[in-house]
């Protein structure tokens, strides 16, 4: 059977090897999904156990390292909140990024068509070559995972260090950016690379339209919350209590 | 960038002074036109409007990160009020220069005559698009949910009486040129909207007192905190307080022309303290309780069993 017939007819919870997350075989079904069918196979999700998440920030590194973003801008993040007081005082650390939000309120202000929603597997990624730089999205996201980086400053100004050198032509300045889902690597079957990198395992992503992949067990099986649901987002994102 | 990581409120830093000029001369050649349109001014004064929306609009390219590629923008007017206002824009000034060509040039020069039906549909197209012209500023920045303050429609109300009473104020400059002639006209015009204006500012002001935490620290950031002194002194002291006080006061064309920048330059500042004040919805740590998080490893290896293993 080719791959083709196989991602229209055959039921997809036959051809999905492993539950827990994507495989070289579910993002060839993803590419190939957007010539055979507008069916979204693939709903990327990541869910966040606030349990496990001890706010050592190894994601927001990895996610730096992984992306080349420049100084100021944080794809990925881990907010910190204090609680009580003296000696009953913790800190409690929420992981925040973008959520590919299945209505994503910063698609339709873009005027360029350069924010859009990949049909074939949910994910919102930006253009750069079509952006011109407004901001609007930023505006609109509720999450304030978005920027707009003016200019290309490394971290020690104008003067490039090698690293900066290679991975600041990764992105265009005066366009808009955010966390893409590690799309670069979604394509080639691995992992986010915040997924990868977290000591604590608190992360877990997969296709949230499986209803045998690891997130959707964890959101079956935990309570949780979708940040700002009620914005009617609908974020691709459950953080698990 | 110590505040990206915490949960406190923040009010948005992308869209400054330069989109506030935008906003402005946008709104002041629209509002100029429709006075033109309406209450029979000389053709320069349609001239003038076209100059500024022009203006506008080469303001909002310098903002933009690629200004080379905006005419993609002209591509998403069903959803974006961006791409409806670069719209907007283009029909005005194509309808608005054919619209007055035959009454600053002479007839031989004319594309239609005065009765002529295409010329009625080009002046209807033009002070349509100056409408809109005044309105799209206030739908732009009330499209974004996430900033509370600006999620209203009485925005695009208040950038409408904002973008009329700018136009009042062209009006009382221009007064010094022509002697005087048309400003008791142009005073009285202009004392209207500026209490419309006040009026219309004070209501919103209140119901975004009442509408959340986020709006409310807009409305604490405009009137209490960093924008009180623009908002206050700049925006309603000087843009609207004290020319109201001259044109009641004294019918001097010097008053008015004074009363007339005065008008213009709090516009201006209004603009600039209503977009400085969005503030954002919090982030999603804020408000939600975390406080059962802590659990024991029995339940941990429960909850995780048979998955650490695959992993
Ligand atoms: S989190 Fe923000 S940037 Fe990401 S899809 Fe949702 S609205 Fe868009
Ligand atoms: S900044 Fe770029 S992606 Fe964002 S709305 Fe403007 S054109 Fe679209």
């Amino acid at each position: 059977m080719g791959l083709a017939s196989r991602v229209l007819f055959v039921p997809y919870r036959k051809s999905q090897p492993c539950s827990r997350g994507p495989t070289r075989h579910w993002s060839e079904m993803a590419t190939n999904g957007r010539h055979t069918t507008t069916t979204t196979y693939v709903r990327w999700g990541m869910a966040i156990d606030l349990k496990r998440c001890t706010g050592c920030q190894s994601c927001t590194m990895a996610c730096k390292v992984e992306n080349g973003t420049p100084a100021g801008v944080f794809w990925m993040r881990v907010l910190e909140r204090e609680e009580g007081t003296f000696p009953l005082a913790q800190t409690l650390y929420m992981p925040l990024r973008c959520n590919h939000c299945a209505e994503p309120p910063c698609v339709p202000v873009c005027p360029t068509g350069a924010s859009y929603k990949r049909t074939h597997d949910s994910l919102v990624l930006i253009d750069q070559d079509k952006c011109i730089g407004c901001s609007a999205c930023v505006i609109a996201c509720p999450y304030q995972v978005r920027f707009v980086p003016r200019h290309k400053t490394g971290y020690h100004g104008d003067q490039f260090t090698p690293y900066e050198d290679v991975s600041y032509k990764r992105w265009q300045a005066g366009t808009a950016q955010k966390c893409t889902f590690c799309v670069h690597r979604l394509d080639q079957g691995l992992g986010p690379a915040c997924v990868e990198t977290c000591p604590t395992k608190a992360l877990v992503y997969g296709n949230l339209n499986d209803p045998q992949s690891e997130i959707s067990k964890l959101i079956r099986t935990r309570t949780h919350f979708q940040p700002r649901a009620e914005a009617g987002t609908d974020p691709s994102l459950f953080y698990l209590t | 960038m110590a505040n990206l990581f915490n949960t406190e409120l923040r009010a948005q830093q992308e869209w400054s002074w330069q989109l506030a000029l935008d906003l402005f001369l946008g709104g002041l050649g629209g509002g100029l036109f429709l006075l033109y349109q309406t209450i029979d001014l000389p053709p320069v004064f349609a001239l003038v409007s076209i100059g500024l929306v022009i203006a506008g609009a080469v303001v909002l390219l310098t903002e933009l990160g690629h200004p080379l590629r905006a005419w993609r923008a002209i591509f998403k007017a069903r959803s974006s009020w961006i791409s409806r206002g670069v719209l907007l824009v283009s029909v005005f000034v194509v309808t608005a220069c054919i619209h007055i060509a035959p009454t600053i040039t002479n007839s031989s020069w004319r594309i239609w005559g005065g009765d002529d039906m295409g010329a009625k549909v080009i002046s209807v197209a033009a002070a349509l698009s100056a409408l809109g012209i005044t309105l799209y500023p206030g739908f732009v920045i009330s499209a974004s949910r996430s900033i509370p303050f600006w999620d209203t429609p009485m925005l695009p109300a208040i950038f409408f009486t904002q973008s009329m009473m700018g136009g009042c104020g062209i009006l009382l400059l221009a007064s010094a040129f022509d002697g005087g002639q048309g400003m008791p006209q142009a005073a009285s015009l202009t004392i209207a909207t500026i209490f419309l204006n006040l009026a219309m500012i004070a209501g919103y002001l209140l119901l975004m007192r009442r509408t959340g935490a986020p709006a409310r620290e807009s409305v604490r950031l405009l009137l209490q905190t960093r924008l009180r002194g623009l908002f206050w002194l700049g925006a309603v002291g000087a843009g609207m307080v004290l020319p109201l006080v001259l044109l009641s006061v004294q019918s001097a064309v010097g008053t008015a022309t004074v009363a007339g920048a005065l008008l213009l330059s709090g516009g201006l500042l209004f603009r600039y303290c209503m977009l400085k004040a969005g503030v954002y919805l919090p982030l999603p740590l804020a408000g939600i309780d975390l406080s059962k998080l802590n659990r024991t490893t029995d339940q941990l290896a429960r909850e995780y069993s048979g998955w650490t293993a695959r992993r």
